[in-house]
């Protein structure tokens, strides 16, 4: 599938600070868009691209940390780059707990934001495409028939037909066939193919 | 003296009476003396000076009473009865610690004043008639009742103006010696009236010879031991409470010095402490022009190194970085300023340009506080001052309302800094729409350690007012129904 281009947001209440870093981003090929708070972020429109917010840690209103956390709450997952003029280490340490990608004191080296930038954007770009193969795995699962979902979990917990039958209380050749219609629609061509497609949607084996 | 028809005639020797007033007088400068030790003394100290004192003075009064007594010469011998003698010498010390117990109390209203020197003017003139009574003499004494009234009249009299001028000289004053000198001079001639109209209202008739036991005769000789030791009794508690006054003025003085080096030490402290809060906003303040810079400053060399086409954007980039490295430098000489260390000058300032120097360094933690400051300044107002320290306490009073308004969420977050003319004053006012102060705390704000905030020491408001006195101006905190209101004036220029 195409990728939109990808973005960079940043956000910092000094608009000589922004100007500056989205010209050293823009000067890397990057796309930026600049936010004086937090709430203009919040209420902003934006791409589905892979992308990551550089963020100052003293905001006007809310602090870069607790927006780091409303953004967790509000399910906006996006990899943060914090910039801070005098950040200690209990803020650095929740920061990077929290999950930022990286913590750098202004004023930074331009060559570690824009490492940051590319780490930030990577993971985005994998966190994406393994969220879209999720959804295609999911897909797949929703069009299964009910009858199949119930064998599905049976045959990636390794039983032999024969005892899928037993089990559910049918022939062995029914048992074959609902095998095979699920091995097409799930889009696997082996056994141990399903078994990890079930485990990346969370299809739990149900027997050991 | 004049006396009834068949009254004995008698007469005074002048120099016996020079010297009862002289006694006189220096049982009240004793008196006036030792009120001063027995107010600054507690607990059993003060009861020790009391005591002491009022044997001191008692002895003083009664010492006058008798030589004023054995002053007046009868053509008959006068013996005295020694037990009555020393009944009234017990009476006058009782006066004497009525005397300095009401005016050495911490305050003394008019109740306390007249029931004070109706007590006491009783007992002074029970001492005289005492001492009378103790005469034995063949003769009947007689009194005029007109003349005793007055005299009676005249000891409580004079009591009230002993303890009203005693509680007055207590303080200890620069001009406290000669005052008291006067003062002790008026009570002792006030007291030597009162006794001679006592003596004035007795007449002596003729009569059979006394029961003389208990009785002795006052020789000349005795007459004078008694002034001499009287007089010794007195010198020595007058000198004993110098002694004292000038020890715990010595006390007082170096605890003074050390109070103010403590207070002078706790400024400086103070000053790091506001440097410390204000610190992280400079901070913010300075790097935030200089990330700017580096990054600008980095896109250039990034520019240039792929061949600079771009020599639009790379003039924009420069023009940023000279802007913002203004920008950081003048950040870094108000701070310098702020820094400044050494002896107060005194300089001719413009009393807005203090307060435009110091909204220029809180201005970013008043927007991370969400506060609008809101100026009303009046164009040329001059003082003399030091702009440092003056600065301290406007950033004290902001930094106060700021605190105070964090709390703030159901109305505007508004400081109002205003600058205006007050006759030949200029008033300072700071204004916040935070809780505002307690009516009943409004006093006590200002002293040392007094703090309502989690962290705060208590020391800024009581230096901030030091300050401003320092100045020659004041310091002092309204409650308004929204909000604090602090307001300070100095001195203009001319």
């Amino acid at each position: 599938m195409a990728e939109a281009e990808p973005i960079v947001f940043v956000i910092d209440d000094d608009p000589s600070v922004r100007r500056a870093i989205r010209r050293l981003i823009g000067s890397v090929g990057l796309q930026v868009e600049l936010f004086g708070s937090a709430k203009e972020f919040l209420h902003s429109r934006r791409p589905d691209a892979p992308s990551c917010l550089v963020l100052d840690i003293r905001l006007p209103g809310i602090s870069g940390l607790d927006f780091q956390r409303e953004l967790a709450v509000a399910n906006v997952h996006i990899p943060i780059i914090f910039i801070t003029a005098h950040g200690d280490i209990p803020m650095t340490v929740r920061a990077m707990k929290a999950g930022a990608v990286e913590f750098l004191t202004k004023p930074f080296h331009d060559q570690d934001l824009l490492d940051a930038i590319n780490v930030a954007l990577e993971r985005d770009h994998a966190k994406r495409k393994q969220e879209a193969e999720i959804a295609i795995l999911r897909q797949r699962w929703e069009s299964l028939t009910p009858r199949e979902r119930e064998v599905l979990p049976l045959v990636v917990s390794g039983l032999l037909n024969k005892q899928i039958a037993g089990e559910i209380g049918t022939s062995e050749t029914t048992v074959k066939v609902h095998r095979g219609q699920l091995m097409r629609k799930m889009g696997a061509d082996s056994l141990a193919e399903l078994v990890r497609l079930a485990e990346r949607i969370g299809i739990p084996n149900t027997k050991p | 003296m004049i006396s009834a028809n068949a009254a004995l005639p008698g007469f005074y020797d002048h120099g016996e009476v020079a010297r009862s007033v002289l006694i006189a007088i220096a049982a009240s400068y004793a008196a006036l003396d030792l009120t001063g030790r027995v107010t600054a003394a507690r607990g059993r100290v003060r009861l020790a000076w009391l005591s002491g004192g009022a044997i001191a003075m008692g002895i003083g009064i009664w010492a006058m009473h008798f030589n004023g007594m054995l002053a007046f010469h009868l053509p008959v011998s006068v013996e005295y009865d020694w037990l009555t003698v020393l009944a009234s010498l017990l009476v006058a010390i009782f006066a004497s610690s009525v005397a300095l117990y009401v005016s050495s109390r911490r305050e003394m209203g008019l109740v306390e004043a007249l029931a004070g020197s109706v007590i006491m003017g009783a007992a002074i003139a029970g001492m005289h008639y005492i001492d009378m009574a103790a005469m034995r003499l063949p003769a009947v004494t007689r009194y005029s009742p007109l003349l005793v009234a007055c005299s009676i009249l005249l000891a409580i009299l004079f009591s009230l103006s002993a303890l009203l001028m005693a509680f007055d000289l207590r303080e200890e004053t620069r001009w406290s010696v000669p005052r008291r000198l006067g003062s002790a001079t008026v009570m002792g001639v006030a007291v030597s009236a009162m006794h001679y109209t006592g003596m004035a209202a007795a007449s002596f008739i003729p009569a059979s010879p006394p029961d003389l036991s208990y009785a002795v005769n006052i020789s000349s000789l005795a007459n004078n031991g008694i002034s001499i030791v009287t007089l010794i009794v007195i010198v020595a508690a007058i000198t004993t409470s110098s002694v004292d006054r000038r020890a715990s003025t010595e006390v007082e003085r170096r605890a003074d010095e050390a109070l103010r080096e403590a207070q002078a030490k706790l400024a400086r402290v103070t000053r790091v402490h506001a440097m410390g809060e204000l610190a992280a906003a400079i901070a913010h303040e300075v790097n935030q022009p200089l990330t700017a810079i580096v990054t600008n400053g980095n896109f250039c060399l990034r520019e240039l190194a792929g061949g600079g086409r771009n020599l639009e954007e790379l003039r924009e980039a420069i023009a940023e970085i000279v802007n913002d490295g203004t920008r950081a430098s003048t950040v870094i000489s108000r701070i310098r300023t702020l820094l400044a260390k050494g002896a107060p000058e005194r300089a001719e300032l413009d009393i807005n340009e203090v307060i435009q120097e110091v909204t220029g360094l809180i201005r970013s933690e008043l927007a991370r506080n969400r506060i609008s400051l809101l100026t009303d300044l009046t164009a040329g107002l001059r003082v003399r001052g030091d702009g440092v320290q003056l600065q301290q306490v406007l950033i004290n009073l902001i930094m106060n309302s700021i605190d105070a308004m964090r709390t703030v969420t159901d109305r505007p977050r508004e400081l109002l800094i205003k600058s205006a003319k007050h006759s030949d004053e200029v008033l300072v006012q700071v204004q916040d729409s935070g809780p505002g102060i307690d009516p009943g705390q409004v006093d006590r704000i200002f002293e040392p350690f007094s703090t309502t905030k989690a962290g705060g020491i208590g020391m800024g408001l009581s230096i901030s007012r030091s300050i401003v006195e320092s100045h020659g101006g004041r310091l002092w905190a309204v409650a308004e129904p929204n909000g604090a209101l602090f307001e300070f004036t100095v001195p203009t220029q001319d």
